[in-house]
């Protein structure tokens, strides 16, 4: 029955096969004046190409350390991270990360901070600017692409930035509290827009976030973090594009606030 | 009226404004425009005057038609133009030389901590010596000519941007490079487009210093070795032929010439910079 209103079964054909990762007793621990600070221990999660993860956490916990391994800006101590079978070696233009503050480079112009991104591709250039057109119009940016960041509000600069993590059409987007720093009103129409965007790239997401409500619109899996470690992954049943008020979600935020309030 | 316009009101009794009325605008545009000309115009009053107490303050403070005389004189004769000509390009080339090699050398001392241990203490020490302290040796490896005074603007350009740019370097944000790793940007793309962007605001400021100086170098060198075109020879020469309307109108020309060519920077600097929030 799910399978009529939900656009994900009825694109089954298409699923991805590419985005799946592996992450396989991960450990991490950061020196701090010779003293080892341990972040992770023994951290496992299996998430499917396609799929949107959530991850929800006290601060902390290790939520940013776990994207950043992913994404390959840090390395681990123990345990492997694949994606699609293959080890992570470092940074690499089929992970995308999208970081809480924008990061658009302030002396670039919209469109060439996402033009940047595509500086590995070989395309002509005027083939890149349609690109880096369409993807201003799939963010809601039409008519920006001039602007400099600072003449941007935080949602539109985060719009930007969600682009620019785009461009390179990543199998894997990493999003670290993409709109923890937005009003509540902008947040709420990012989500909508994020949960479009990925319906639409069907690529595989992974996003931190401390908002549970927020954990629970866009995720297909929940992972709850208590610090160091995994506590719980929850499946969510509900089908995409998500009805905020879905019954199905009540239980489920239960959950995870007493499992948030335990750790 | 203009003055009182530009008090805020709470100043100016109300009973006061609403007698007047506001002065036309293309009024008050001019009267900006102009007040930086007063004090010169009050100066060139007082000179005038001094100069017609009696001969002697007339021979120290030229008097203005005299200078006019001298003016239409070197115009005609195409002096002024050909030692300005000299003098601006003796110091571009100058800044040009020392500024680039200033700039290079602190960006790969903030890039490389190696170079850094490496030049720092050399360039510490070479930094303490005023540029008239290497006039002998300078003297003495290249002479008096072209080659001996270039080096020594050079070397006044060189140091201001070697700090300014390095500081600027250092400035590099590690969030900002983060974001270049993610993209995969090659050792090139990051140079250009994150750590160069991040300097060029210290970079300018460098510019701005390394520019004074290396003008008034310009002048210093051409007034010391008095041989060859510029201002400075010009003056020079002027002075040893006791006309002091030439050696006037020399000063007001170097004068003239460093407050353009801060004008010219600062608009380069507005355009360049123009991503900042005040822009
Ligand atoms: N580069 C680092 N060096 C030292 N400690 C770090 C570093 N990055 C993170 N940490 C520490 O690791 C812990 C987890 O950080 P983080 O992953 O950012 O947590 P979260 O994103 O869940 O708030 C924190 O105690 C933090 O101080
Ligand atoms: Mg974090």
């Amino acid at each position: 029955m799910n399978a009529i209103i939900d656009p994900r079964s009825v694109q089954a054909d298409s699923a991805p096969h590419t985005g799946g990762l592996a992450i396989r007793h991960v450990d991490k621990s950061f020196d701090i004046d010779g003293r080892k600070l341990s972040v992770l221990e023994d951290v496992s999660l299996t998430i499917a190409p396609g799929q949107f993860v959530s991850i929800v956490g006290a601060s902390g916990c290790g939520k940013s350390t776990l994207l950043r391994l992913i994404a390959g800006l840090e390395r681990q101590n123990r345990g492997d991270i694949l994606l699609d079978g293959v080890p992570v070696a470092g940074p690499g233009l089929d992970r995308g990360l999208i970081f809480q503050d924008h990061r658009l480079f302030p002396w670039l112009t919209v469109e060439q901070n996402v033009l940047l991104a595509l500086s590995n591709s070989d395309e002509a250039a005027a083939d890149k600017r349609v690109r880096v057109a369409s993807l201003l119009t799939l963010v809601g940016l039409d008519g920006f692409a001039q602007a400099f960041p600072h003449q941007l509000s935080g949602g539109m600069a985060q719009r930007a930035a969600i682009a620019r993590a785009l461009a390179p059409e990543p199998q894997v987007l990493l999003l670290d509290e993409p709109l923890g720093a937005l009003d509540a009103l902008t947040r709420l129409r990012l989500q909508s827009e994020l949960q479009r965007i990925w319906l639409t790239r069907r690529s595989t997401m992974i996003m931190v976030t401390h908002d549970v409500d927020e954990a629970l619109f866009l995720g297909d899996v929940i992972v709850v973090m208590q610090p160091g470690r995994i506590a719980r992954i929850l499946h969510v049943p509900a089908p995409h594009p998500r009805d905020r008020a879905d019954p199905s979600l009540a239980p489920l935020k239960a959950e995870i606030l007493s499992l948030l309030h335990a750790g | 009226m203009s003055l009182i316009a530009e008090f805020p009101p709470n100043f100016v009794h109300a009973d006061r404004i609403d007698d007047h009325d506001p002065p036309p605008a293309w009024l008050v545009a001019l009267v900006k425009r102009a007040r930086g000309l007063l004090l010169p115009v009050l100066l060139a009053g007082l000179w005038h005057w001094a100069s017609t107490i009696d001969a002697s303050t007339a021979y120290a403070f030229v008097p203005l038609d005299q200078i006019g005389d001298r003016l239409l004189l070197l115009l005609s004769s195409g002096e002024l133009a050909v030692n300005a000509g000299s003098s601006l390009g003796r110091a571009l080339t100058g800044l040009a030389l020392g500024g680039l090699s200033g700039i290079v050398l602190g960006s790969l001392m903030a890039g490389f901590p190696m170079v850094e241990r490496l030049f720092g203490p050399l360039l510490q020490a070479f930094r303490q010596v005023p540029l008239l302290g290497w006039l002998p040796l300078v003297g003495l490896w290249l002479g008096s000519g072209e080659g001996a005074k270039q080096l020594l603007v050079a070397v006044a350009a060189f140091h201001p941007l070697l700090l300014n740019s390095y500081e600027g370097f250092a400035q590099a944000e590690k969030k900002h490079l983060e974001v270049g790793r993610v993209l995969m940007l090659s050792r090139w793309r990051t140079f250009r487009f994150i750590l160069l962007p991040t300097a060029l605001p210290s970079i300018l400021t460098g510019i701005g210093q390394a520019l004074a100086f290396a003008w008034i170098s310009t002048i210093g060198v051409e007034l010391l070795f008095g041989t060859g075109a510029g201002l400075g020879s010009l003056m020079h020469t002027a002075q040893m032929a006791g006309d002091m309307g030439v050696v006037v109108l020399c000063v007001v020309a170097i004068g003239l010439m460093g407050y353009g060519l801060n004008l010219i920077l600062s608009l380069v600097r507005a355009r360049l910079l123009r991503w900042r929030v005040t822009g």
